[in-house]
């Protein structure tokens, strides 16, 4: 059985105590600093919360986030690492959802004053500012030793304030995939990895989890909005990895000039988040020929990630997302849900130390996606006749875009408040960049600019960036199946779009 | 029009959906106010590039120039003169 993360980290800093293992702008943070930090996180979560309980933490990717993280693991509470883009009423419906006792959060983070507000004094608060780290309050208590199954963290990957639905991920889970992950990648001590993308997705969690565990460095930059600058920041820390989605990588090939970088290093990068274009894989591995380049699969359901196609395989099985990540079982299940022969579609299930042990407090929603240990992924494809997955789509309705996985629950939900709206439903578009693009149908009362405007101001109000809709479609009706479901594949765009 | 008022407007009605001038100060950090993410600083600089008839080269894509009205107003002025 893999040792928890958390005391991996007690022993890394043990052994590495003067190594750097965090670095975000001026900052440099080592091994045994970050301990330190932990130790004080640790003894102020074990003053407010027991065992067993729940510390949701708002703060954009730094040390004191990280410090959280660990500090509440080895109090022995679950971590609710709360997206930083998501507006107040979400970001406190998922505090009370996980039941949450405690809230760690960076005093200037924007979304301080209306989550505090949202939750009127509900839940006790932690305020930590950056750069000064935890206060030190005394001696900490003991260290609480975290068994496999026990629940570390939970990631909300979608639903509406009504209906959030938190992905619980034990030690077990994290540390097994965290394994996985680093033997197959071969992740070692001198690694640097350069880091865009949040710790509150599980692609971020694992390059940053991943890399602590064996002694290695993480770079973080607060996003991909300047890609010649994160280039820079690789060249300048020597960095070993980069882990993207397809639109990281579509940037820097369309506004950064790869081949003038310095990025003799980089030893390889990692792609999830969705099917990258084969095309621009190749462009990218001809801008960079020694950098090998993993295309990989994964799901918050199962920790992070769930095959990698190596990059010796990238030209025998272009368009593959690969073989499962060790531990891992695949199979791919027709629609009476007997196994698919090879080459045949069908739904992907996985099983595996990886998958999650459900969705927080949701028996109805779990019991969808899980049974007899083998989770349903909602993707849709085929194995070949030596077991490679090839993904042609997704039999759910989620949205991926970006980075991001995005309910159209939660989209619809704040357009059908607007004045005027009668109905809605949104539904993922084509996107040559993002993969795809939140688009949204709706029935009016009185269509015209003046109410598209005033759903997108909603919108842009009370969701992230990410969630608010590129395209509004007024239509008549919606495509809806005999029990009042929309079907949504039915949705069209009108042809002007 | 002045090269403000045109970015202004231009990030009021297509970022923040509004035409309410107190909705956006001109030092306001893109970034920081989670306004413009990755893809949509690509939109802003699509804009600056169409608007103000120059191309921004990949090395001036850095906050400096771009990550608020302020610098954007900045860096336009820099651009024409130079």
């Amino acid at each position: 059985m893999a040792n928890p993360l958390p005391l991996r980290l007690s022993h890394i800093a043990a052994r590495l105590p003067g190594k750097v293992c965090l670095v975000g702008g001026d900052r440099r943070v080592t091994f045994g600093e970050l301990d330190a930090q932990v130790r004080s996180a640790q003894a102020a979560v074990s003053r407010r919360v027991a065992p067993g309980e729940r510390v949701a933490v708002l703060a954009e990717n730094s040390p004191e986030y990280v410090a959280a993280c660990y500090g509440a693991w080895r109090a022995g509470a679950a971590v609710v690492g709360l997206n930083t883009a998501l507006k107040a009423p979400s970001l406190a419906a998922q505090v009370r959802h996980a039941g949450a006792n405690l809230l760690i959060v960076d005093s200037a983070h924007p979304m301080r004053g209306p989550l505090l507000n949202e939750l009127a004094g509900t839940t006790e608060v932690l305020e930590v500012v950056q750069g000064r780290g935890f206060p030190a309050e005394g001696g900490p208590r003991g260290e609480v030793l975290t068994a496999p199954g026990d629940a570390a963290s939970i990631i909300y990957t979608s639903g509406t304030t009504g209906h959030p639905k938190g992905v619980t991920l034990t030690h077990g889970n994290l540390a097994e995939n965290a394994d996985a992950i680093i033997s197959v990648l071969g992740v070692r001590e001198d690694d640097v990895a350069l880091c865009v993308l949040p710790f509150q997705y599980s692609y971020g969690a694992s390059v940053l989890n991943t890399h602590l565990a064996v002694g290695a460095t993480v770079v973080m930059e607060r996003s991909f909005l300047y890609p010649h600058g994160v280039l820079q920041r690789m060249v300048q820390e020597g960095a070993t990895s980069f882990a993207g989605v397809p639109s990281t990588f579509y940037l820097l090939l369309e506004r950064t000039e790869l081949p003038a970088f310095d990025l003799s290093s980089l030893r390889y990068v990692t792609q999830a988040g969705g099917p990258m274009d084969p095309r621009k894989i190749r462009e990218f591995r001809a801008a960079v020929p020694h950098v090998d380049f993993f295309v990989m699969y994964g799901q918050t359901e199962a920790s992070a990630r769930l095959t990698t196609l190596p990059p010796g395989d990238l030209e025998r099985k272009e368009g593959s997302a690969g073989l499962p990540l060790p531990g891992v079982r695949m199979r791919v299940l027709d629609e009476s849900g007997q196994a698919a022969p090879p080459g045949e579609l069908g739904e992907v299930h996985v099983s595996g130390p990886n998958v999650m042990r459900g969705y927080w407090n949701d028996p109805e929603e779990t019991a969808a996606v899980l049974r007899d240990g083998w989770l349903r992924t909602g993707d849709v494809g085929y194995l070949d006749e030596e077991g490679y997955l090839f993904l042609t789509g997704r039999s759910s309705e989620m949205i991926k875009s970006g980075a991001h996985r995005i309910a159209p629950g939660q989209v619809e939900e704040v357009v059908r408040a607007v004045d005027g709206v009668v109905d809605v439903a949104v539904a993922g578009i084509p996107d040559e960049l993002l993969g795809q693009a939140v688009a949204a149908w709706v029935i009016a009362r009185e269509p015209g600019p003046d109410l598209r405007q005033t759903i997108l101001r909603r919108c842009a109000k009370d969701l992230p960036r990410f969630m608010v809709p590129s395209v509004v479609t007024f239509v008549e009706s919606l495509p809806r199946t005999a029990s009042g479901k929309v079907r949504k594949h039915l949705l069209n765009l009108p042809e002007e779009a | 029009m002045s090269i403000e008022t045109r970015l202004r407007r231009y990030i009021l009605e297509n970022f923040l959906f509004t035409e309410d001038e107190e909705a956006l100060s001109n030092s306001d950090s893109f970034l920081e106010r989670g306004i413009v993410d990755s893809t949509g600083i690509m939109e802003v600089i699509f804009f600056v590039e169409e608007e103000f008839g120059f191309s921004v080269e990949d090395e001036e894509m850095v906050p400096e120039n771009l990550d608020s009205i302020d610098a954007l107003v900045a860096f336009v002025g820099r651009k024409q003169a130079g």
